[in-house]
């Protein structure tokens, strides 16, 4: 979860797409615009589903939420690691926008070509 | 854990990472129905009949069809949100697999020593040349495609083709992932209750996944299965062993294996020959041709071939091939494939064909029934997430 320190990685994967990327739209930057709000649809799901998670949890217990919330504070640990969980969070929705700098280093003549759209 | 992954390999997704699936699936729900539902109805209102004023006809095939709607809105967000659902459907199970990448090669070595549940084997050739099809594009965009290799004895590309297929397929492909192998298996045990084959050939079997259907369907059978990707493989017969299945897997090509003539009773590939290029298709049928005993039985489940569907339903499966890094399908698809396998040395007379019901949407007696009435009929619903789920399967007895 997000108060806890994420571990350094001992092995790093790809996670962007190799080669040619897809337009469809003749505005430039539409394509892009449909990816980073996808991306950040898919965030908002995964809140709501945290949240009603929460309040099940914590009306389990018996604790009423909203005034916990107001008189809250995170500790100095916790707020670096909200910082960072930010910064992961801002690098998820507008992913598609370090695919494409990434693929400039591609070999585009090696790939494979699809047949011509007809 | 991703929902589908339900043995040893498994790795812990926490709760935001499977949210980040759970909406994946259900993004990929609504491209495939809802989106899709929505381009025909513009294609069907809009499209064609100015198609048909400016023509005097209705497009004749698929390329007519694409050509058509390809600057259509609904087509744009159709393919735009289809190529970005397939780049989330791997993206989302990357973090737990990345955590795991140590932890899954251990696992999968004990697994392979291990002789308790099955005895199956892998075999890597260190010098083997992998295909530039599979190794220069980021197939059905994966990324790191097959063959991408990030330790020693690596299964890492192994477990995001199993988890992300998880969340690509939403349970279509069934809970372990082997609905395509167990259906085919089912049936074919039905249909052709003699047939008792004692060696058994998987084509491309990448992780296994509808290999070992085939291993329960025939216990007596010893089953081999190849592919071109070491890291599918040693992931597939990790995979296999915690299943209890043994699977002898190798690291060959089906173009050109290492076996001896007439050394199998059946060969089977299932979503194998749509991401070979067409002269290698003819060599993997004419090597099928070589290895089967005479009597024995080459099966391959696919999409059905443009020659079967009508002009939409055929650019509606082409699609795939333009845009999804899956150069070949197009190709494949517009083969015939009685020519197919009467050019590798197969009688048409002993060509077969069959569109069978998913065993998982619709049962097992859904399965003997279409042993009974054989269905010819092919539409969209075939091979794909449509409204229904049939798999079309052809080839030949020797």
């Amino acid at each position: 979860m997000w108060a806890n320190k994420p571990k350094k990685l001992k092995t790093k994967l790809r996670y962007s797409v190799r080669g040619k990327r897809f337009q469809f739209f003749d505005a430039q930057g539409v394509d892009e615009l449909v990816s980073i709000n996808m991306a950040l649809a898919q965030e908002l799901w995964v809140v709501k589903e945290r949240q009603a998670t929460m309040e099940a949890v914590a009306a389990a217990k018996g604790i009423v939420l909203p005034e916990e919330i107001e008189d809250h504070e995170f500790s100095d640990d916790q707020k670096e690691a909200l910082e960072a969980e930010r910064k992961a969070f801002i690098d998820r929705i507008f992913f598609i926008l370090r695919e494409e700098a990434e693929a400039l280093e591609d070999d585009l003549d090696a790939e494979p070509a699809a047949p011509e759209v007809p | 854990m991703t929902k589908y992954v339900q043995h040893e390999l498994k790795v812990e997704s926490n709760k935001e990472e499977l949210a980040r699936q759970n909406f994946v699936m259900g993004m990929r729900s609504y491209v495939l129905h809802d989106m899709a539902n929505g381009m025909r109805a513009a294609y069907d209102a809009k499209i064609e009949p100015a198609f048909e004023r400016r023509q005097g006809r209705k497009p004749l095939d698929g390329p007519e069809v694409h050509k058509a709607l390809k600057n259509e809105t609904s087509f744009k967000f159709y393919s735009n949100m289809r190529c970005n659902t397939q780049e989330m459907s791997f993206r989302s199970v990357l973090p737990a697999i990345e955590r795991n990448v140590e932890n899954l090669n251990r696992k999968a070595k004990t697994l392979s020593q291990s002789t308790e549940k099955a005895a199956g084997s892998v075999d890597i050739n260190s010098t083997f040349e992998i295909p530039k099809s599979v190794a220069n594009i980021d197939v059905h965009l994966m990324p790191g495609s097959y063959v991408t290799e990030y330790a020693e004895d690596d299964v890492t590309q192994g477990a995001v083709y199993d988890n992300g297929i998880s969340v690509f397929s939403m349970g279509f492909f069934g809970e372990n992932l082997d609905d395509i192998g167990s259906t085919l298996a089912l049936y074919i045990s039905k249909k052709y209750p003699d047939f008792s084959p004692s060696k058994i050939l998987d084509l491309g079997c990448t992780i296994g996944h509808n290999t070992v259907p085939w291993a329960r369907t025939y216990p007596e059978a010893e089953v081999h299965a190849i592919d071109v990707a070491a890291p599918a493989l040693r992931y597939g017969h990790a995979r296999a062993q915690s299943q209890g299945a043994t699977v002898h897997f190798h690291q060959q090509s089906a173009e050109a294996t290492e076996f001896e003539d007439e050394s199998f009773d059946m060969i089977f590939s299932s979503m194998f020959l749509h991401e070979v290029p067409k002269d290698g298709i003819h060599k993997a049928f004419r090597e099928a041709h070589r290895l089967l005993k005479p009597g024995g039985l080459m099966l391959h489940m696919e999409l059905p071939p443009n020659k079967m569907l009508g002009a939409y339903d055929a650019f509606y499966m082409d699609w795939d091939s333009y845009y999804n890094k899956e150069p070949y399908y197009k190709t494949f698809r517009d083969m015939d494939p009685v020519k197919v396998c009467v050019a590798a040395g197969f009688k048409e007379t002993n060509f077969i064909q069959y569109i069978v019901p998913s065993l998982g949407l619709y049962g097992r007696n859904a399965v003997l029934d279409s042993v009974k009435e054989a269905l010819t009929e092919a539409n969209e619903n075939t091979g794909r997430f449509g409204d229904g789920i049939m798999w079309y399967s052809f080839g030949a007895w020797k």
